[in-house]
C-alpha cells in the first residue's frame, strides 16, 4: 500500500486524531468526579489548617473522607458578603471556593476588563468562633492563594495557610511548605483602617529571640522577593475587601490585652478557653 | 532472553544513558529534581509515557504516512502525557505530588527522549523490543533524576523523601542547591564520572 498517497494521509490523520480525542474526552469525563473531590478535600484541608485544627500533613495522611468529616463537624456557618461588609447570601455548608472561583472573585475585587460582577466574598465561621477567609493573588510564576483564620474578636489572626500553583520549590514554595512562615502570622492584628492592612517586609520583623513580633509585619522569605510581594498584595487586596465586614462584625467591647481595661468581659474568657 | 534484547534494556541505563550520553531531557532534569519524591513520580511518568508510546507507534509503524509521521508521533505522545496527568490527579495518594510537579508532567511531551527514541528505534523495530527500549530509556532518565534529586534534596533541604536527615544536626540548607544551575553542575559531575569510567566516550 502506498502510504504517501494524499488521500490516505488525510484519512489516516483524521482518524487518529478523532480516536485520540474521543478517548481523552471519555477519560476526562469519567475521572472528573474524582479530581473535583480531591481538589475540594485539598481546599477544605487548607481551611482547617489555617484554623489550626491540625497540620496539612496530618490531613493529607488522614485522607479525603476524614477531612470532609472533620469539616462537617466543625463548620458553623458560611455565607458571602459584598465589599460593603453586608451579607449577600448563605452558603451551603458543604460548598467551598476552589482556586478557580477565587480567581474570578479576585478579578471582581480588582475591577477592570475581566470583572464579571460585584464581588461575592465567602466567610466561613467555625463552631469554635474562628472565622476563615480566603486570599488570592499573583506570585512569581503563577497564582498564590490561601486562607487566613481570625480569632473570635475578628481582629487577631489565629492561623494562616498558603498554597501556590508553580512557585519555585525551596524558595517561593516556602509560603506553603514552611510552617514557620505561616506561624509568623499568628497573633498579628491587621490594620483594617488602612489600604495597606498588612506587610510582608524584608528583615527586621522577627524579634531578637527569633519569635515573630505582633507588629503587623511578617518577615519575607529569603530568595523569594517576588512571591513575598505577591502574597503581600494578595493579602492587602483581599483583607481590604473584607475590611468593612470585619470592622462592623467585630465585638464592640474588646478588653483582651488592650490597655486601660478594667476587668475582663465574658468574651475574653471565651477567647482564652479556645486558645487553650 | 537473547543478547540483543538484553543490550536494548541495559544500554540506556548506563552506556548509552539518554541524559549523560545522548544529552536529552536536560530541561526537566533541572526542574523536577528538587525533591526525591517529585523526581520519582516524574521518572515513573516518563517510563510509562516512553514505553507505551513506543509500543503504540511500533504497532502502527507500517501504516503511518511518512510525510506526517512526526505529527502522528506527537498525537500519540500527547495522548499518553494527558492520560498520565489525568490519572495522577484522580488518586488521593498522587494528587498532592501532581500539584507539586504542576506543568512539568504536561511538559513530558517536550522531553526529547520520548520523540527521540520513537524516531530512532520504535519506527524501525517490532513492538516488544520497542516497548523495552522505551521503558529502559525512561529508566535511564529516571536513574539520573534520582541521583541529582538525592544530592539536591539532601543539601538543599536537609531531607530525603521529606524525612529529616541533616537538619536535626543543625545543618543549614544551602539555597544554591535548590536553584536549577546547581542541577546543571551536578549533571556535569555525573558526566565527568561516567566518562572517566567509560574511556571510549572520551574524544581523542
Amino acid at each position: 500500500m502506498n502510504t504517501n498517497n494524499n488521500v490516505y494521509t488525510v484519512i489516516y490523520t483524521t482518524l487518529i486524531v478523532v480516536v485520540v480525542a474521543a478517548l481523552l474526552a471519555f477519560v476526562s469525563q469519567s475521572l472528573k468526579g474524582k479530581q473535583d473531590a480531591n481538589e475540594k478535600a485539598d481546599t477544605i484541608s487548607q481551611m482547617l489548617t489555617a484554623a489550626q485544627f491540625g497540620t496539612k500533613a496530618e490531613f493529607q495522611k488522614a485522607g479525603n473522607a476524614a477531612v470532609l468529616a472533620k469539616y462537617a463537624e466543625e463548620i458553623g456557618q458560611a455565607f458571602t458578603i459584598n465589599v460593603n461588609g453586608e451579607k449577600v447570601q448563605d452558603l451551603d455548608l458543604t460548598k467551598v471556593y476552589s482556586p478557580k472561583e477565587l480567581k474570578r472573585q479576585n478579578y471582581n475585587i480588582k475591577g477592570g476588563a475581566n470583572k464579571t460582577g460585584e464581588p461575592e466574598l465567602p466567610v466561613f465561621v467555625f463552631k469554635n468562633g474562628k472565622t476563615v477567609v480566603p486570599i488570592y493573588g499573583a506570585g512569581l510564576w503563577g497564582p498564590v492563594w490561601g486562607y487566613i483564620a481570625f480569632e473570635q474578636d475578628l481582629k487577631t489572626i489565629a492561623g494562616a495557610y498558603f498554597d501556590h500553583e508553580s512557585e519555585t520549590a525551596g524558595l517561593g514554595a516556602k509560603i506553603k511548605d514552611d510552617p514557620a512562615f505561616q506561624a509568623e502570622f499568628v497573633g498579628e492584628q491587621p490594620d483594617f483602617s488602612q489600604a495597606n492592612v498588612f506587610e510582608i517586609v524584608k528583615g527586621g520583623a522577627p524579634a531578637a529571640d527569633g519569635k515573630s513580633l505582633t507588629d503587623n509585619k511578617i518577615d519575607a522569605i529569603t530568595g523569594a522577593t517576588m512571591t513575598s510581594q505577591g502574597l503581600d498584595v494578595a493579602i492587602d487586596t483581599w483583607l481590604g475587601a473584607y475590611a468593612k465586614y470585619f470592622q462592623a462584625a467585630a465585638p464592640k467591647q474588646d478588653c483582651c490585652g488592650g490597655e486601660g481595661c478594667e476587668g475582663e468581659g465574658e468574651h475574653c474568657e471565651n477567647q482564652e478557653a479556645t486558645e487553650e | 532472553m537473547n543478547a540483543k534484547l538484553k543490550e536494548t534494556i541495559l544500554n540506556p541505563i548506563f552506556k548509552g544513558n539518554p541524559i549523560t550520553v545522548l544529552v536529552l531531557g536536560i530541561c526537566s532534569s533541572l526542574a523536577v529534581t528538587v525533591t526525591m519524591k517529585g523526581a520519582l513520580v516524574m521518572a515513573l511518568s516518563v517510563i510509562v509515557v516512553t514505553g507505551i508510546s513506543s509500543l503504540i507507534l511500533s504497532l502502527l509503524r507500517n501504516t503511518i504516512p511518512g510525510r506526517v509521521r512526526i505529527i502522528v508521533q506527537l498525537v500519540v505522545v500527547a495522548m499518553m502525557v494527558i492520560l498520565v496527568d489525568q490519572i495522577l490527579k484522580s488518586f488521593e495518594a498522587t494528587y498532592a505530588i501532581d500539584k507539586q510537579l504542576s506543568v512539568y508532567i504536561g511538559l513530558i511531551i517536550t522531553n526529547c527522549i520520548v520523540m527521540g527514541r520513537i524516531e530512532a528505534f520504535a519506527l524501525g523495530n517490532k513492538p516488544w523490543p520497542s516497548f523495552l527500549d522505551g521503558v529502559a530509556n525512561g529508566a535511564g532518565y529516571g536513574l539520573i533524576l534520582m541521583i541529582v534529586a538525592f544530592f539536591r534534596e539532601l543539601l538543599g533541604s536537609g531531607t530525603l523523601f521529606g524525612i529529616d536527615i541533616l537538619n536535626r544536626f543543625g545543618y543549614v540548607p544551602n539555597n544554591l542547591v535548590i536553584l536549577p544551575p546547581f542541577a546543571l553542575i551536578l549533571l556535569g559531575c555525573i558526566v565527568w564520572v561516567q566518562r572517566s569510567i567509560q574511556k571510549d566516550l572520551q574524544e581523542k
